[in-house]
């Protein structure tokens, strides 16, 4: 169906196959045509402008930019100078100097469910995940993350998350075209430290290395539990906190059960014999209860100032 | 992330996910000194001669008004609204998700009926007998020769209905559950309108739990009804004063202390680990449980008037005559206990019956210091006006002479009911 069998649209223009090369003036032809062929359509010949000018990509941007995609050498555009250096994965750095160079800035708090939650303070940078592939233009790329400096995301965007488990975390920036932004000879990075402390699952040494450190982040106050038949030791009490604490709540049970934090609305799984952790930031003031859903126990109460 | 997911189950507890922060000492400890200060001055500085007149008293709203509330319209119009309110309740129950994070009827049930009511009928009188859906039933076919209900039957039965919701409301299992809640209704329906059939609509007055709630509280309105007929607008003390003092009322009232004190002692620790490890079973306990806060306030109540009675031989009948005294204290231990669970849940319902899927529940409209406030005020407050109904009802029945020492056990009484409600608020 490459040719529009019904007469009203209008015929002469180019029929809508994929446009490679940007046809000069698009815009003008089916105005031209419409009011010469038929009067009653000029909203479908509207209509057809617009369709012709997406297809023929976006006509405002520099005529270095490709569609992304369309092409995976590095272009060598006039944005900054190519230096011999490269990176872990060989991308060449892309030098600019200080003044123009982009800045990024990291800012990390963990999340009650575990990890942490990530946000990117840029500055003189755009991310734009619309135009990756195409050529370096300063000012404008994205950002890939480094955990233990291992590459393991780009960042379209300014927020993201981090799972538990990670002890570093690198955001550097990368040009469209895949260079790495440097100034100075070295890449534009951070590296900001992952708190041990954060919420973790319990899956026993994973990480044999790991060594707790003092937290950084608020501190975080852990509580045994352990729940026997009907018998839950220590015994129903009242835990104090202070709004913006953080609990860990590590509860044993010797049946498989779901504990569940009220108010808060927080689950987590119980395996027999096996203690499940469950972290949360007390946000809310108030009396919360801690129960098993199964066998319906209160194991404890949250009291929030 | 590689755990499973949590397995989806229904959330065995009932309306409301948080409870109201323990009181700090120093606002329990300012509460139980104002209430003693209170009482004490009370004693010496009031009035030596009885002041209050009951339903002679009050000033009569314009003609207008009365006429507006008593026309048949109006009163049309409010059976109606009842009737479709009940309609909406029962068709969410039966159709909605059975899930009361979801379905609105068990807080339409626990929050709008059964706490709305406490301001509802505070500000406009007994408005349960206008609205109540079983009266607009029975208007469909009424029974052809009811006969009047025995004197003697009074509220008890209504007494044992508030006994019962609140059995469902604080102990019964899966209490939110569409087939507990069927059962309830069931229940209800059946009693009410079997009563309904022999009595004709009258017996709703007497046997009624809603009914006999609403008008208990509705003797602290503002707006009354005067011995006359003509709607006034009174002190909420001559409003108190003139409580028919019916067979089952001091039931009642100690229905609802004994009641509400066992949801305050329900929030304990203590209280908690003896339920769970009691032989006998967490239901069955908290049922002796709740009976037995109901029975501590009767026992303490019935003290308190055998000692009136010795004191005073002529007091021929010293538990009704001073059961009205207590409403205040009932009025105030619901306040303490209820107003965070209508200010949260009762929009959250009001959301979900509008057709929001999983509401949040609105922020508490009180910080901690503002809720602990209010719970002191509102005991104390209580406190207060029960110890004035008492000093007016004693020096009515009691010689002059003998009028300051017959209050002491009244006196003693409230005293220990204040610092007992204040002290379950601490728990």
């Amino acid at each position: 169906m490459t040719t529009p069998a019904p007469a009203p649209a209008p015929v002469t223009t180019p029929t809508p196959t994929p446009v490679t090369t940007p046809a000069p003036g698009p815009a003008t032809a089916p105005k031209a045509t419409a009011p010469g062929l038929r009067r009653t359509v000029p909203a479908a010949a509207a209509l057809a402008a617009v369709l012709l000018l997406a297809l023929a990509g976006c006509g405002g941007r520099a005529t270095t930019h490709h569609k992304p995609g369309t092409r995976h050498e590095q272009a060598t555009g006039g944005n900054g100078t190519l230096l011999a250096a490269r990176d872990e994965s060989g991308h060449r750095l892309r030098e600019l100097p200080a003044a123009e160079a982009p800045a990024v800035r990291a800012e990390v708090r963990p999340d009650t469910e575990g990890g942490w939650n990530v946000h990117l303070a840029l500055e003189r940078f755009r991310l734009t995940p619309e135009s990756t592939g195409g050529a370096a233009l300063a000012g404008r790329g994205h950002a890939r993350l480094l955990v233990d400096g291992r590459e393991t995301a780009r960042a379209y965007g300014p927020w993201f998350h981090v799972p538990a488990g990670a002890r570093t975390l690198t955001v550097r920036l990368y040009a469209d075209d895949h260079t790495v932004w440097a100034t100075g000879g070295a890449p534009v990075q951070t590296t900001v430290p992952l708190a041990a402390s954060a919420a973790t699952p319990s899956a026993p040494s994973a990480t044999p290395s790991r060594t707790p450190e003092p937290p950084a982040t608020p501190a975080t106050r852990t509580l045994d539990i352990r729940v026997t038949g009907s018998t839950v030791t220590p015994a129903p009490s009242r835990v104090e906190l202070k709004k913006g604490e953080r609990l860990t709540l590590r509860v044993t049970s010797d049946r498989a059960d779901t504990v569940h934090v009220h108010g808060y609305d927080r689950e987590a799984a119980l395996a027999p014999g096996t203690p499940a952790t469950l972290t949360l930031t007390a946000d809310r003031t108030g009396l919360f209860e801690v129960e098993t859903h199964e066998s319906g126990l209160v194991l404890t109460q949250l009291v929030v100032r | 992330m590689t755990a499973p997911p949590p397995p989806l189950l229904p959330l065995a507890h009932g309306v409301g996910a948080q409870h109201d922060l323990p009181l700090s000492p120093f606002y329990a400890y300012a509460g139980a000194f104002t209430a003693l200060l209170v009482s004490f001055l009370g004693l010496g500085l009031l009035w030596s001669s009885s002041r209050f007149r009951g339903d002679r008293a009050g000033r009569a709203l314009p003609a207008a008004v009365q006429r507006c509330a008593d026309a048949p319209a109006t009163r049309t119009a409010l059976r109606v609204l009842g009737a479709a309110l009940a309609l909406l309740f029962l068709l969410h129950l039966v159709l909605g998700p059975d899930d009361p994070d979801r379905n609105p009827a068990p807080g339409a049930l626990y929050v709008l009926l059964w706490v709305g009511l406490v301001p509802a009928s505070l500000l406009l009188g007994p408005v349960w007998r206008l609205l109540n859906p079983l009266r607009a039933l029975l208007a469909l076919r009424p029974p052809r020769a009811p006969r009047p209900v025995p004197a003697a039957v009074g509220i008890r039965p209504a007494a044992a209905g508030l006994l019962l919701f609140a059995w469902l409301e604080l102990v019964a299992p899966d209490n939110t559950a569409r087939p507990v809640l069927l059962t309830a209704l069931a229940v209800h329906l059946a009693v009410q309108l079997l009563g309904a059939a022999r009595h004709g609509a009258a017996w709703f007055a007497h046997a009624d739990p809603f009914e006999a709630y609403s008008s208990l509280l509705a003797r602290l309105s503002p707006l009354g009804r005067r011995a006359d007929g003509r709607l006034v607008l009174r002190s909420p003390l001559n409003g108190l004063d003139a409580t028919p003092e019916t067979p089952g009322l001091v039931a009642a009232v100690c229905v609802l202390l004994g009641t509400t004190a066992y949801d305050g002692l329900s929030d304990n620790p203590r209280w908690i680990t003896t339920l769970q490890t009691s032989p006998l079973g967490p239901t069955p306990t908290a049922t002796l449980g709740l009976l037995a806060a109901v029975a501590l306030a009767a026992v303490c109540y019935g003290l308190c008037a055998g000692t009136l009675r010795l004191l005073n031989r002529a007091l021929t009948t010293p538990l009704t005559s001073f059961a009205h005294s207590l409403l205040p204290i009932a009025l105030g231990y619901l306040t303490a206990h209820y107003f965070s669970l209508l200010a949260v849940e009762g929009p959250r319902t009001v959301m979900m019956a509008v057709g929001t899927d999983n509401a949040a529940a609105p922020a508490p409209p009180l910080g901690p210091a503002g809720l602990a406030v209010l719970q002191v005020t509102a005991i104390v407050t209580g406190h207060v006006l029960g110890v004035v109904a008492a000093h007016d009802r004693a020096v009515r029945l009691f010689p002059p002479a003998r009028a300051v020492a017959g209050q002491l056990p009244l006196f003693v009484l409230m005293i220990a009911y204040t610092l007992g409600g204040i002290g379950l608020l601490i728990a």
